[in-house]
C-alpha cells in the first residue's frame, strides 16, 4: 500500500497539503490587516489631505502635514492592494490544498478497499494522474505571481512613489518639465496600476485553474473507483 | 437493486466546465495584455512625457486628448472584463462541484452491492486457506 514518494517540489507540496486550515487563516488575517491599514492609515491620510482648500494643500511644502499625508496615501495604495490579493490567493491556495487532501484520502480509501478484496479478484491500482502535478504547479505559480506583485508594490512604495509625491504639488510637481526626474517618476507612478492590477488577476487565474483541475482529479478518482468496483462486481457475481 | 450497478454516467457538467475555464483565461489574459501593451505605455507617455501645462492646454482632437480619452475610457470596461473572467472560472468550478452528488450516489450503490461480495469472497478464501493448512 506504500507508494513511491514524489520528487521535489511535489513532495514538499504534498507534505504541506494537510496544513490548509493554517494557510486559510493566514490568508484571512492578511485581508483583515489590509482592512485595518485602510481604516487606520489610508482613510485618515486622505481625510488629512482633503481637510483644506485645494490651493492650501497643493501649495504646501515638503515637511508639511499635507505633503506627508499625500505621501502616506499614495505609498499605502501602492502596496496594500497587492497585499490584499496575496491574502485572497492564500485563501484559494487553502481550497486547492483541501481538495488535494480529499483526492489523496480517496486514493488511500481505494487502496484499503482493494486490500480487502481477495487476491485473485483484486484490481490493480491505477497510477497517480498527471493532472495532480498540474494543479500543484498551477497553484504554486499563482501564489508566486501574487508574491511578485506584492514585491513590485513594495519596491514602488519605497522608491518611485514616495520620491515623487514628497514634493509640493503646486511649486514642484506641477511645473516639472519633460525630461525631468519628477516627470519620469510621474510616468511610473501613473502607469504601474495599468499592468500590475491585471497581473494580480493572472495570479488568481492560475489559482482558479488549480481548483478546477483539483476538482477534475477528485471527479476522475470517484469515477475510476466506481468503474473498478463495477468490474469487480461483474467478475465476482459471475464466479460465485 | 443489483441490476442497477453500472459505471457512473458522464455528467453534462464535465463537458461544459472547460468552456468556462477557457473563457476565464481568455478574458483575464486579454485584460493583462491590453493593460501591459496598450494602457501602460500610453500612461507612461502621457504623464511622463508632457508637462502639466501642456497636458492641460491640449486642444480637442489633439494626440494628448486622444491619449487621455483612451486612459479614461478603456479601464472602465477592462476591469469589469477581468472580473467577468473570474466569474467564468467560478461558474466552471460550480459546475464541477454540481456533478459530485450524482457520483457519490452511484458510488454508494456500487459499494452497497460490492461489500457483501467482498465479505463472501474473503470468507471463502479464509476457509480454503484453513483447509489447506489442515
Amino acid at each position: 500500500m506504500n507508494e513511491k514518494k514524489s520528487s521535489f517540489p511535489f513532495s514538499m507540496i504534498e507534505a504541506m497539503m494537510p496544513m490548509y486550515p493554517l494557510i486559510a487563516l493566514m490568508g484571512w488575517m492578511i485581508v483583515f490587516i489590509a482592512f485595518l491599514v485602510g481604516l487606520f492609515v489610508l482613510s485618515p491620510a486622505q481625510a488629512a489631505f482633503f481637510s483644506a482648500a485645494k490651493a492650501v494643500r497643493e501649495g504646501a511644502s515638503i515637511g508639511s502635514a499635507f505633503v506627508s499625508a499625500n505621501v502616506t496615501w499614495h505609498v499605502t495604495e501602492a502596496w496594500v492592494p497587492q497585499f490584499k490579493f496575496l491574502g485572497l490567493g492564500f485563501g484559494l491556495m487553502a481550497i486547492v490544498m483541501a481538495l488535494g487532501t480529499i483526492a489523496l484520502r480517496l486514493r488511500r480509501m481505494g487502496q484499503v478497499i482493494a486490500s480487502h478484496i481477495p487476491e485473485k479478484a483484486r484490481p490493480t491500482m491505477p497510477p497517480i494522474p498527471i493532472s495532480v502535478k498540474v494543479f500543484q504547479l498551477g497553484t504554486l505559480m499563482g501564489v508566486m505571481i501574487l508574491m511578485l506583485a506584492l514585491i513590485i508594490g513594495i519596491v514602488l512604495a519605497v522608491g518611485a512613489v514616495p520620491s515623487y509625491w514628497n514634493h509640493s504639488i503646486a511649486n514642484e510637481l506641477n511645473p516639472a518639465q519633460p525630461g525631468s526626474t519628477l516627470l519620469a517618476q510621474l510616468g511610473v507612478v501613473s502607469s504601474f496600476g495599468f499592468w500590475l492590477n491585471p497581473l494580480r488577476m493572472l495570479g488568481m487565474a492560475f489559482l482558479f485553474t488549480g481548483i478546477t483541475v483539483a476538482l477534475t482529479v477528485i471527479i476522475g478518482v470517484l469515477r475510476q473507483q466506481a468503474g473498478v468496483l463495477v468490474k469487480f462486481y461483474q467478475h465476482a457475481s459471475s464466479t460465485l | 437493486m443489483n441490476n442497477e450497478i453500472r459505471n457512473p454516467a458522464s455528467p453534462w457538467q464535465l463537458k461544459a466546465y472547460p468552456i468556462f475555464t477557457i473563457l476565464g483565461w481568455i478574458l483575464i489574459l486579454a485584460a493583462f495584455l491590453i493593460g501591459l501593451i496598450v494602457l501602460a505605455p500610453i500612461a507612461s507617455s502621457y504623464w511622463g512625457g508632457n508637462a502639466k501645462a501642456t497636458r492641460d492646454a491640449a486642444e480637442a482632437g489633439s494626440a494628448l486628448i486622444g491619449q487621455l480619452g483612451t486612459l479614461t475610457m478603456i479601464p472602465r470596461w477592462l476591469e469589469p472584463l477581468a472580473f467577468f473572467g473570474v466569474a467564468a472560472f467560478m461558474v466552471g468550478i460550480a459546475l464541477e462541484f454540481s456533478s459530485i452528488p450524482a457520483l457519490l450516489k452511484n458510488r454508494g450503490q456500487v459499494m452497497n452491492a460490492c461489500f457483501p461480495l467482498i465479505v463472501k469472497m474473503s470468507k471463502e478464501e479464509a476457509a480454503q486457506k484453513s483447509e489447506v493448512s489442515k
